[in-house]
């Protein structure tokens, strides 16, 4: 409950006060309206008394009465009954109290805070306190109690009066007639003999004070000095001149009435145009309908036809009547607030004052003090003896007034004869309580209540039931606790038994005040709650309101038991028309259900709020609440949301028609700003014909992390090269697509009448479609100081301010649309729940910085459903459109790297959407013909390629980077021969330059030599060679291009980069690049494995030459295509070699006039005798030459040194010593020892030494024809492969060796094993070849002698350049028992360990005997040789490769003989 | 039987919420919502005086008009709330306890689930077939 100004006892002895009747002569009525009040509205505000009152009880014991108060009503007769229920004009006064008192802005509120709840609720509620006040103020008189009835009356009598005394007995006349004529039922009279007060009203502006003073001594002598007064009053002259400011107390209690009442003429057309227009669903439309009659009708109501005694109503409806007519009283010109009391001074406030505290002392108690004696007396003398007689004879007869106690129901409407002794006790008991003496009052009431329920008099027993809780809880010292069952008992009585609403009301209104007095909260509020009824709506309201200030103050506050009741209070104060306090409730039951994942009620809270915050003319709060609902994610239904989504568009529209300028900003769609992507450029243009553009960069596509890393070196690499090999500082990547992943820290560049593209996310959160229209971008533009020449006119105003199209305005349109043109898309539509993107242009025509502010766009919500089956009149309600726009504010990413960022939240800058305009730059396009999208493995194809200056500056420089440089070529300037090409190869549409072999040169090749620089290009960057090197505005130029198919089989995807620059020099954008991807799909055709042998004949012709030993390199080559039906077969066509020693020298196999065929699976070797170059002129020139040589297998000899087989060639080499790197660095983890070079010094010395023996740089060609049978045609396709031979005996193919796969390896959750120990060196082992010379047979006669000496000449051959320490043990015999059990043992004699020094290739031959026990075959390759190079002292010896076994037969000639001369025996 | 069935997390926002006439949602969430305040009065007042050992079932929370409020709370702090029609006088305790019994069962196996983000709300088939079948039992 919300806190009271007043305490509970101070309310409870207000509530209950002596009331007095005022009954005056109209001239006395005369004289107080002067003052603009009635004379008992005169009295009002000091009706209060001050000073201490006193009492004597019937024991004469004296009381103290504090803080009196009573009550001065106007004498009001009517006839009506009182009714069980509040009237209705009663009720429009309650209603309308209540809503003069609105929740002020800055009212004091107080935080709660219980859990995670933390909210704000306002302390007091004035407008539950006036309510009650007016309530109970307003209560009827009834029949059962005697509280609000007159006590006293007051005759009024002005001194004017030409016979005041006559016209005192005629009001006394009056008096009386009234109280026991019998013909009014209203007012009610306490006692028979009402105390009568007489009271002469002086006025001292115009009567006669002598007179007046002769009148009140007369009355004193008639009516005794207790029993009248003379009061004077006006003692000033109107006169608004001089008008010192008086405090006008009046005004408190009157002014709010008049004051309410004009509030509420505004309030109430406007809150009727809302509703209707609104289409309320909520609000019953029958309750509008109400309004309009209940409110003429208090218009039309006289003021003296109002029933109850409320005086009040009475001047409220005065002031009604007021309003309406104008001015009726005309004889007061200054009507109207704070005229109150306007000939009154001090002086007569004081009068005013000093006389109601002599009639309350004087008069009122004392009349009180001797009823309350004579009662008690009364009831006294029947105790003993009638008392019990009487009830004794109510058992013995069970009759008189007393009806059966079988029907306790109808009983509730037993009427007591005013006479009834029930009645008088609790006459007593009510005296006792109004003159605040509660003890005997709660014992009278007491006694009353058990009578009462005796006689099964339920109203009775009910009121003195309340009334002994409420003095029960009155008693000072509180002798007995509060008998809250007494209320509830009362409480149900009432509105059960009795039907009487307002008793029960107002009896709930004291049971739950003290309740909570007592920190029972619970109990409070159940009572409360338990009187909200479906009869009204207002009571329902406000008790709800308190019974949730209740759950909020509890000990441990409820506060979902808060909310829950304020909503049921919003919603019944909705319903009594009580919208802003009804706006209030929702609102403070936000506070709980705000952001706790109870959308539903939220939805609910918020749509209400809305509503009431439109009918009040509070757009922005209503605006706020619907955007709430459309934002959550909501989990209301299609319909609903379609609903919620016209009512926002309705209330937005009317907020936007109030005022202009500006564009709201709209809730809907969402954008999803970090999705947007921002792209420079036209967009791509699509195939012509056979022509295939350049694939560029498009919105199409998705960003990739490692693409954008490859394409950005792609672009340093072309940058460093256009550069000559240095990237600048400022280098940054071009970037013509931003999105969320790319670096936006710097604002990017964009070219003038070069389109800027803006794709927007929109999502749509509801589930019903969103039409967007007139969807278009919001920008700002500074323009740069240098405005482009011909524009100066426009350019200087432009220059240098700030111009945007957000306030878009007709006449401008034209100027902005000169500067930037945006690019509108008229409809753009939305599912539910869709996220669809958006592309918007601009298109800028100045240079300066443009910054996209936001988009712009009318939001429609399009009902399908509902246009269909409406009228139009709805239509035009369902098609609601509203303009707005939304900023586009991108957040950078998070930042994280320094200790800061890393504790707060910190966003980085997002510079995506303002880029800065620069001029023109050249644009080029770039198409390729004829390309292939599937290749051989090795197969060289000719395209063409155009490039197109489509812009109008002329651009140079242009290269190109690759990610697979080996795949393509322009071919090289330098070889490339002015000499058309043969009409073999034009025929054949070769891409090889041939002529045919007329010299018949048999098997040997051909050799050229060529310089490898000529088409060295460093780092996989190609210039293009565009004749003049540039190309001019419009002009385009076609050139050939050579493909080869990749090695690997599958599909490649091959990425191209073409650069160029802009003719002029220093501009912002220092260079443009175009990417192109292509995916080509490479299968497979041969398998080249070459090999190369030392041949051990030498050569027989090159006998000079001693290096160079003869070397055999056979070739296997093999048909690996797997499409058997598209290749038939493949033709060797030449074999070439490349190397810078060594050359192909002849070919051995295939004779000449066979050329190799392979048709799929068939494999053929080819067998080649290589030779060393004499080390001559390539050493001369220090230039490094490359020698080719050419074998022709066919007729035809193709240059293998020109383009485009030269090309490949060395691209590939480029390709493969890079791969080789790569794959050293990747592999390095784990076999270091394999491939690098051991750090010490001596160890790279040491491999060389070793490789150099045993290196042969041999690289070979091999170029086929496959024939090919496409579409019943016989195509030839051509093509190289490439094998690198590195050194003897390793044989190498064409194809990579397959990789295993990574990516199935099982996760191991152990270390894994450390490698296994590679030996090291494994190239020492192959320092020295030896060989063994002996005489495959030795016979000997073992016969003769046991032992067999055999001498066997070991040739020992140095192979590398260095000096090599050898040491030959022959001692060393193979331990293996096997060797000693197959061949027997022999032994070597003589000198068995050697050591010996080889110089340079020298050959050494050592002579050593074996010496064998019997015959047999022996391997004679048991020696051991160790060797390791003479500087490496470190390095043990290595223990040479055993050459294979060395067999000697050793032939027992005794043996033969024996045999011999045994055959004989057999013979025998 | 059930009209309503909601599970609400500990920081008492709903986790799962089902009625049974769809047009009265509403009033179930404001229902269902209030009773926290009972559940949470009840929880205090029972961990006072008994410490750990505190029954999970509440019984019943507070009967309106039409509906009777039956509450449950795990060891976790997640409340159960069951909506039972006041009409429907079939009912005995050791039914509401059971069905409440089940529901635990059922939302611990949502809670198992590995792929279940605790405080989501709740998606579980299995779940929401348990529900239904407390909900139509006996209509």
């Amino acid at each position: 409950m919300a806190q009271c100004v007043q305490s509970v006892q101070e309310f409870i002895q207000d509530s209950f006060v002596p009331m007095v009747a005022v009954l005056s002569s109209d001239e006395a009525e005369r004289v107080s309206r002067k003052n603009n009040l009635s004379f008992s509205e005169l009295l009002r505000p000091f009706c209060k008394l001050t000073s201490e009152g006193h009492i004597r009880d019937p024991n004469n014991q004296l009381q103290t009465v504090k803080n009196l108060r009573v009550c001065v009503n106007n004498l009001v007769t009517s006839l009506q009954t009182p009714s069980a229920s509040v009237s209705p004009a009663q009720y429009r006064l309650l209603s309308e109290v209540v809503l003069s008192f609105q929740p002020q802005e800055g009212a004091q509120t107080s935080a709660v805070k219980t859990g995670d709840y933390s909210l704000n609720l306002s302390v007091t509620t004035p407008w539950f306190e006036a309510y009650r006040d007016n309530f109970l103020q307003s209560m009827p008189a009834s029949d059962h109690e005697f509280l609000n009835h007159y006590l006293a009356c007051l005759l009024v009598v002005s001194s004017t009066e030409t016979v005041p005394v006559e016209q005192f007995l005629k009001l006394s006349q009056e008096q009386h007639r009234i109280q026991h004529s019998g013909e009014y039922t209203n007012p009610k009279w306490f006692i028979p003999n009402t105390l009568k007060y007489y009271v002469l009203l002086h006025d001292m502006s115009e009567g006669d004070e002598q007179r007046a003073e002769l009148v009140y001594e007369d009355m004193k002598q008639r009516y005794g000095s207790h029993g009248c007064y003379l009061l004077k009053i006006n003692s000033r002259t109107v006169s608004p001149e001089q008008d010192e400011q008086i405090p006008d107390p009046w005004s408190q209690y009157l002014l709010r009435n008049s004051q309410r009442n004009q509030e509420m003429f505004d309030l109430v057309p406007a809150a009727n145009v809302a509703e209707t227009s609104a289409g309320a669903t909520e609000v019953d439309s029958s309750d509008s309908a109400e309004t309009g009659p209940g409110l003429s009708s208090s218009l039309e109501v006289h003021p003296l036809q109002l029933d109850t005694s409320s005086a009040s109503l009475q001047t409220l409806t005065d002031v009604h009547v007021d309003l309406k007519t104008g001015a009726r009283d005309s004889e007061h010109p200054a009507l109207g607030s704070g005229s109150y009391g306007a000939c009154l001074t001090l002086n007569d406030h004081d009068h005013v004052r000093q006389f109601v505290q002599e009639f309350a002392f004087r008069g009122l108690l004392p009349h009180v003090e001797k009823n309350i004696r004579q009662l008690n007396d009364q009831l006294l003398s029947r105790k003993g003896l009638s008392r019990s007689l009487f009830t004794a004879t109510k058992k013995w007869f069970g009759g008189g007034k007393v009806p059966e106690k079988n029907e306790p129901k109808t009983t509730s409407n037993l009427l007591y004869p005013p006479e009834a002794p029930e009645l008088q006790i609790r006459k007593m008991a009510d005296l006792c309580f109004l003159v605040q003496h509660y003890d005997l009052a709660y014992s009278c009431y007491h006694t009353a209540k058990k009578d009462f329920l005796l006689d099964q008099a339920m109203l009775y027993a009910a009121g003195a039931l309340e009334m002994a809780a409420v003095s029960a809880f009155l008693q000072s010292g509180a002798p007995r606790p509060y008998p809250s069952h007494y209320m509830d008992t009362a409480i149900q009585t009432y509105r059960d038994v009795c039907r009487n609403m307002v008793l029960a009301e107002r009896c709930a209104l004291l049971s739950s005040e003290i309740l909570k007095s007592q920190g029972k909260y619970s109990e409070a509020a159940a009572l409360l709650i338990k009187m909200t009824s479906e009869d009204s709506d207002l009571r329902s309201a406000l008790l709800l309101e308190q019974a949730a200030h209740c759950f909020i103050n509890m000990r441990n506050p409820m506060v979902r038991k808060f909310a829950f009741h304020m909503i049921l209070a919003g919603h019944r104060f909705s319903k009594a028309r009580q919208t802003r306090h009804a706006l209030r409730c929702y609102c403070q039951a936000m506070q709980v259900y705000q952001d706790r994942g109870w959308s539903l009620a939220e939805d609910h809270i918020n749509f209400t709020i809305g509503r009431h915050s439109f009918t009040h003319g509070q757009s922005e709060d209503a605006v706020m609440a619907f955007r709430q609902i459309l934002i959550n994610d909501s989990r209301q239904t299609a319909t609903q949301q379609a609903a919620f989504l016209r009512e926002y568009l309705y209330v937005y529209k009317s907020v936007n028609g109030e005022k202009k300028g500006c564009l709201p900003e709209l809730p809907l769609p969402y954008i999803q700003s970090s999705t947007t992507r921002v792209f420079f450029g036209h967009e791509r243009r699509l195939a012509e014909g056979e022509k295939q553009a350049a694939t560029h960069v498009s919105l199409d596509q998705e960003y990739d992390q490692n693409l954008s890393a490859m394409w950005c070196q792609l672009e340093e690499q072309l940058v460093s090269s256009a550069n000559r090999g240095i990237v600048p500082n400022n280098f940054q990547p071009s970037q013509s697509c931003l999105n969320s992943q790319t670096d936006n820290l710097h604002p990017p560049l964009a070219v003038v009448e070069e389109p800027i593209i803006v794709e927007l996310s929109f999502r749509n959160p509801l589930k019903v479609s969103l039409t967007l229209s007139n969807l278009s971008l919001l920008w700002k533009f500074t323009a740069d100081g240098t405005s482009s020449p011909g524009k100066t006119q426009t350019g200087e105003q432009i220059t240098g301010e700030t111009i945007t199209n957000e306030e878009a305005s007709a006449t401008q349109m034209a100027l902005k649309d000169d500067i930037i043109t945006a690019e509108i898309i008229k409809e753009f539509h939305m599912g539910s729940e869709e996220t669809k993107m958006a592309r918007l242009r601009l298109l800028p025509h100045r240079t300066g910085q443009l910054n996209i502010v936001g988009v712009v766009y009318d939001l429609t919500s399009s009902f399908a459903g509902e246009t269909a089956s409406n009228t139009e009149g709805q239509q035009a309600l369902s098609q609601m459109t509203v303009r707005g726009r939304q900023d586009l504010k991108i957040r950078g990413p998070r930042l994280n790297l320094t200790k800061e960022d890393k504790m707060q939240v910190r966003y980085g800058a997002d510079q995506r959407l303002e880029p800065i305009i620069t001029p023109p730059m050249p644009l080029m396009e770039v198409f390729f013909l004829q390309f292939p999208t599937a290749l051989l493995c090795g197969e060289i194809k000719k395209a063409h390629v155009e490039f197109c200056n489509v812009s109008a500056v002329a651009l140079c420089g242009l290269r190109v980077a690759s990610t697979h440089p080996d795949f393509f070529t322009f071919g090289s300037q330098a070889t490339t021969p002015v000499t058309p090409p043969s009409s073999v190869s034009a025929e054949n549409c070769s891409a090889y330059k041939t002529f045919a072999t007329t010299l018949q040169q048999g098997s040997v090749a051909s050799e050229m030599l060529v310089s490898a620089e000529e088409f060295s290009q460093p780092s996989g960057v190609m210039n293009i060679p565009v004749h003049g090197g540039m190309l001019q505005p419009g002009e385009s130029i076609q050139l050939p291009l050579w493909l080869r198919g990749p090695d690997k089989e599958g599909v490649h995807e091959i990425n191209f980069l073409f650069y160029y620059e802009s003719i002029e020099k220093g501009p912002k954008i220092s260079h443009r690049v175009l990417r192109h991807t292509v995916f080509i799909c490479a299968s497979r055709s041969l398998n080249v494995q070459a090999s190369a042998f030392h041949s051990t004949a030498p050569p027989p012709h090159s006998v000079d030459d001693k290096g160079s030993r003869g070397t055999l390199v056979f070739i296997d080559v093999e048909n690996v295509n797997m499409s058997e039906g598209g290749v038939r077969e493949f033709h060797i066509v030449q074999v070439s070699s490349s190397s810078h020693h060594w050359r192909l020298h002849k070919y051995i196999t295939p004779t000449k006039d066979n050329d190799c065929k392979l048709s799929s699976r068939e494999r053929a070797k080819l067998c080649f005798r290589a030779t060393r170059c004499k080390p001559r002129q390539a050493n001369l020139d220090n230039v490094d030459k490359l020698i080719f040589a050419d074998l022709s297998l066919g007729n035809e000899r193709i240059i293998s040194s020109s383009t485009p087989c030269g090309d490949f060639f060395f691209r590939c080499c480029n390709t493969s010593t890079l791969q080789q790197v790569d794959v050293n660095s990747r592999t390095s983890g784990n076999s270091r020892s394999l491939y690098s070079a051991p750090p010490s010094g001596s160890g790279t010395n040491l491999t060389s030494v070793t490789r150099k023996c045993n290196d042969l740089d041999l690289n070979i060609i091999v170029i086929w024809k496959a024939y090919v049978i496409e579409d019943n045609k016989q195509l030839i396709l051509e093509g190289q492969l490439h094998v690198a031979l590195h050194s003897f005996g390793k044989e190498a193919s064409s194809l990579v060796p397959k990789e295993e796969s990574q990516e199935m390896v099982l996760l191991k959750f152990k270390s894994e094993l450390p490698p296994p120990v590679v030996l090291p060196f494994p190239e020492v082992s192959q320092l020295i070849k030896t060989s063994l010379h002996y005489p495959e047979t030795f016979t000997h006669h073992f016969v003769q002698d046991s032992l067999c000496l055999v001498p066997v000449t070991l040739t020992l051959s140095n192979c590398s350049v260095a000096l090599v320490d050898v040491i030959i043990d022959l001692r060393h015999n193979s331990t293996s028992s096997e060797s000693l059990e197959v061949h027997g043992s022999f032994s070597w004699v003589g000198q068995t360990q050697y050591k010996l020094q080889l110089g340079q290739q020298e050959v050494v031959s050592l002579t050593l005997r074996a010496c064998f026990f019997r015959a047999g075959v022996y391997n004679l390759n048991t020696p051991r040789v160790l060797a390791r190079p003479t500087e490496q002292n470190s390095v043990c010896e290595t223990s040479q490769q055993t050459a294979s076994p060395a067999l000697i037969i050793i032939i027992n000639s005794a043996r033969l003989q024996k045999s011999n001369s045994s055959d004989e025996q057999l013979s025998l | 039987m059930a009209v309503c069935i909601a599970v609400i997390a500990k920081e008492n926002y709903p986790l799962f919420i089902r009625s049974v006439p769809t047009q009265n949602e509403l009033k179930f969430h404001y229902t269902v919502h209030t009773s926290l305040d009972v559940v949470e009065e009840k929880i205090s007042a029972v961990g006072k005086s008994l410490g750990d050992q505190r029954e999970l079932y509440l019984g019943l929370l507070y009967p309106t008009e039409d509906y009777k409020v039956y509450g449950y709370v795990t060891n976790s702090k997640v409340k159960f709330v069951i909506v039972v029609d006041s009409s429907n006088t079939s009912l005995r305790d050791n039914e509401i306890r059971s069905m409440f019994r089940k529901l635990h069962n059922s939302f611990t196996d949502v809670m198992c689930n590995p792929f279940y983000n605790p405080g989501d709300p709740i998606q579980s088939k299995a779940f929401n077939g348990i529900v239904s079948g407390m909900m139509v039992q006996t209509g």
